[in-house]
């Protein structure tokens, strides 16, 4: 593999079955991370990208289990800790298709110190947040998403915080790529899932999945009936201020809920700053200390 | 007349105790680097002490260098020749001073008679900074350079050659100019000559064996050594004292083609170097007591996905912030800790040569066993300076164990990532090679990495997965042993010593400078000190604690956290101890004065 921080060629597209992984998913039927599943499988298989070549990288969570359920390289690793790993292995090995996915708890939540960091930081990865504003795995409890007044196992007198506006506080942090998809639409998933992809920095995609079992109130018919397409309507990405415009609109179903990409620059990946060193993967690297570079190490210190 | 000089030269002292004190900013170090550097450099041995606070500005701190020809293990007790900057230190220092000894002071600072009425068996020697160097002309002359004339007066007191210091002076300065090097020569030389014609000669002789020496900190040892050892990916978060290993890191970023990375917090730079290390890269982290904390799920991470990541742990003194930039040893448990079982390899070394020497190796055993390894350093190790004769890099073999970037696509086979093998080790494909596409995870898995953990926990195939890859990875602690990668302590000394002191990281030196003490005394002791931690061969260790006679531990914590560590692997209680936790590293007088005391049963280990 050579180094990709150039560019990034079109490839012939692969059968989407090659990205079925062993196991069958364990998700309640209709959940909306099926959706997800098989629209980044799609996604990988339209942009020609071999199974070898990509990492999937989770967290904890229902929607962390996804990384056992695709042929690719992965890691399942803690709560809250799929961008740390994420970008320790994208920075090792930059040849490689890095995606991370979890949920609005592991995202939002436990790990919303390093989401913050990782968008700053502009690290060319894609980072899939399955938000169903529920803690499923854990069998119901208020998220970081929860509407204000939601009943759930944890707030049985409805939920007395604000929900965060996972689209604001991209766009807060430096994202240079922000979007947002509902798993109802599988055809604009795709697109947007590619299109981060293939997106020279961080791309952030909150996605709408429906949680069937514990979220009564943002179900994919609360979706379908209020979701639209911003990019169908003009929308220029490429405008900051017009993308918090559209992001403040807390997505409660009072007024249409905007689904497509908010924002998109070209500022410079993390990886530029690191071109040197980078120009060959890491891991790629001899490892070791040649004679003549340790008496030069040596020499500093005498 | 030749063999009169060479008697003389025999009675000289060839040996000398310095201290510099003054508050933070005063340029303390500057100092204490010029003279550390100019006796490195003549082939000189030093140990240097830094005594300071968790403040910039403002707080006192002290520097303490033994200097001699051999290798210093001690920093010492009473300084014979003391620097001193402002009007706080008198009164803090000149009571330690040896009696004979000499002082030299900033007189634009500290009032002579006020000093001079401190002790009547001391010399005092103002110099007058200010004075000086408006007599000599000197222009553009900012108060901090007073660092630079006392360490004329300390070159010019040791006898030392003004020539290696003012090559020194030359390379830190030339970057800013010639005219600063000059101005700098110039307060040199006016500190120098001063102290040749006011002050009395010193009956000192210092004789290096004029072979350079590595000046440097035990942080910059362990960066070396993790370089030396292929490390390619370090991320951190700041803390003291393990943030010099960042430090040192960070300027080799380019150089090197490294990836080094200060992260948000420790809950990141433990996972990023999961992440690495599973990408396939030799990477590493490091932190203090608290920042390990935070870090201990990934460790757990690391052992249950056998992924290998080094951790340097810099103990100070705890819990919570606790002190942080004094020494403790205290932090074995917290190696040891986690959720659930899972195996480990903790090592310590004991001096800046082993820092190096030991951080390669914690590289090789995280690859060759795909587990975590902890390299435990303290306060004292990682922030003092001292010398080094040399750091013989051919010593290191870089072994990755069963890592490989190839697998036959012809045999259609799945790629089982955790595959049961007799060693309990798996042969680990690198992410990236076509065809072997796999998933490493923290739930309990099967061979392959799938989950056991969820819709199959409790049937009988789970059950049965989850006992023998709990095995297998269990299965790399008896491998350690039975490979000698684990090893027992070292017994030092006469077998037949009547005492031995028991020792883990940097007390090692104190003990082997309070043992030549002992030695002029006539009371033969002996050693035995602890480089691996954990697994601790049991058999081996048994027999060597076994065979000493009265043992006594020395640990710089209040409940001996090794004896704990060695009641629990080995059965064997050690029930003499000598502590001291006040925050300041032992010396070989301390150790001897508590010896004498008696140390019997001054802390039970109580399990």
């Amino acid at each position: 593999m050579t180094s990709n921080l150039t560019e990034r060629k079109d490839r012939p597209a692969l059968d989407p079955k090659e990205f079925k992984g062993d196991v069958h998913p364990d998700w309640c039927p209709g959940c909306g991370d099926f959706g997800v599943l098989s629209c980044l499988q799609r996604a990988f298989a339209e942009l020609g990208i071999p199974q070898h070549e990509i990492a999937v990288i989770s967290g904890i969570g229902c929607s962390s289990n996804l990384p056992g359920f695709i042929n690719t390289y992965g890691m399942h690793t803690l709560h809250g800790r799929s961008l740390p790993n994420a970008q320790g292995f994208k920075l090792s090995h930059h040849d490689m298709t890095v995606v991370a996915v979890g949920g609005d708890g592991d995202g939002y939540g436990i790990g919303v110190g390093h989401f913050i960091h990782a968008l700053r930081r502009n690290i060319d990865l894609t980072y899939i947040v399955m938000n169903n504003s529920i803690y499923g795995l854990t069998t119901g409890q208020t998220s970081p998403t929860s509407p204000l007044g939601m009943k759930t196992k944890s707030t049985p007198f409805g939920n007395p915080e604000a929900p965060l506006n996972p689209i604001t506080l991209a766009l807060g942090s430096g994202a240079s790529f922000v979007s947002r998809v509902f798993t109802g639409n599988p055809k604009q998933v795709i697109e947007v899932y590619k299109t981060a992809i293939k997106h020279k920095g961080f791309a952030f995609i909150d996605t709408f999945s429906p949680c069937v079992t514990f979220n009564k109130i943002n179900t994919a018919k609360f979706y379908k009936d209020s979701a639209y397409d911003l990019n169908a309507k003009g929308h220029d990405t490429s405008n900051m201020e017009a993308a918090f415009a559209v992001a403040m609109k807390i997505p409660d179903g009072t007024e249409p809920i905007a689904t497509g990409i908010f924002y998109q620059s070209e500022r410079p990946c993390y990886e530029e700053s690191e071109k040197d060193t980078l120009l060959v993967p890491v891991v790629n690297h001899k490892l070791g200390i040649t004679t003549e570079r340790a008496e030069q190490l040596k020499a500093r210190f005498k | 007349m030749e063999a009169q000089a060479c008697l003389e030269h025999i009675k000289m002292k060839n040996n000398v105790i310095v201290r510099i004190a003054g508050a933070a900013g005063d340029g303390i170090q500057s100092t204490g680097e010029l003279l550390g550097k100019t006796c490195s450099r003549m082939g000189l041995h030093v140990l240097a002490y830094n005594s300071f606070q968790s403040a910039i500005r403002g707080g006192h701190v002290w520097l303490q260098m033994a200097i001699g020809p051999d290798k210093q293990y001690d920093h010492g007790e009473e300084p014979e020749v003391v620097l001193l900057f402002n009007k706080t230190s008198p009164a803090v220092h000149v009571p330690d001073v040896k009696s004979g000894g000499t002082v030299f002071y900033n007189a634009g600072t500290i009032k002579k008679e006020e000093i001079e009425s401190l002790r009547s068996d001391v010399n005092f020697y103002g110099l007058d900074f200010k004075g000086m160097t408006d007599a000599a002309g000197l222009k553009d002359v900012s108060t901090v350079m007073i660092n630079v004339m006392l360490a004329g007066a300390l070159v010019q007191t040791l006898h030392l050659d003004p020539k290696v210091t003012l090559e020194f002076i030359k390379h830190k300065f030339q970057k800013k100019g010639d005219q600063i090097v000059d101005l700098n020569n110039a307060i040199f030389d006016l500190g120098f000559e001063w102290t040749k014609t006011n002050t009395k000669p010193l009956e000192l002789k210092l004789k290096g064996d004029n072979k350079p020496k590595l000046f440097m900190s035990g942080n910059d040892a362990i960066g070396m050594g993790l370089v030396a050892g292929g490390l390619k990916f370090y991320a951190a978060y700041p803390m003291s004292p393990a943030t010099g290993i960042l430090h040192y890191l960070s300027t080799l970023a380019h150089s090197d083609k490294l990836i080094i990375k200060q992260v948000e917090d420790e809950l990141a730079a433990i996972n990023w170097a999961v992440g690495a290390g599973h990408a396939g890269v030799r990477a590493a982290t490091g932190t203090a007591g608290g920042g390990f904390c935070l870090m201990v799920e990934g460790v757990g991470l690391a052992a249950m996905a056998e992924v290998p990541v080094v951790t340097v742990l810099v103990q100070r003194g705890g819990p919570s912030t606790g002190v942080p930039t004094k020494i403790e040893q205290a932090d074995i448990s917290l190696a040891m800790g986690g959720n659930g079982e899972f195996p480990r390899f903790i090592l310590a070394p004991k001096d800046l040569e082993d820092c190096f020497y030991q951080a390669a190796r914690a590289l090789n055993i995280a690859e060759k066993y795909q587990v975590p390894v902890i390299l435990m350093s303290d306060f004292f190790l990682s922030e003092h300076f001292g010398t080094v004769d040399d750091l013989d890099f051919s010593k290191i073999k870089i072994e990755r164990g069963k890592l490989t970037t190839e697998w036959n696509l012809e045999n259609n086979e799945k790629y089982k990532r955790y595959a049961y093998t007799e060693d309990g080790v798996s042969p680990r494909v690198r992410p990236g090679t076509p065809g072997a596409m796999h998933l490493v995870v923290s739930d309990e898995h099967n061979e392959y990495g799938h989950l056991m953990s969820d819709v199959d926990a409790g049937l009988p195939h789970a059950r049965e997965a989850r006992i023998k890859m709990h095995a297998k990875r269990m299965r790399k602690v008896e491998l350690m042993i039975e490979n000698g990668d684990a090893n027992p302590p070292i017994l030092e000394g006469d077998i037949n010593a009547k005492t031995t002191f028991v020792t883990w990281g940097s007390t090692y030196a104190y003990v082997k400078s309070a043992m030549m003490l002992l030695e002029k005394e006539g009371v033969k002791t002996n050693h035995l000190h602890f480089t691996d931690i954990y697994p601790i061969p049991r058999e081996k260790t048994l027999a060597l604690l076994k065979k000493c006679n009265r043992l006594i531990s020395v640990e710089a914590n209040m409940c001996n956290s090794l004896c704990r560590q060695i009641l629990t692997e080995t059965g064997f209680e050690i029930r003499e101890h000598i502590n001291r936790w006040d925050g300041e590293p032992f010396t070989g007088e301390y150790i001897v004065k508590e010896l004498k005391k008696n140390a019997k049963n001054k802390q039970l280990v109580n399990v």
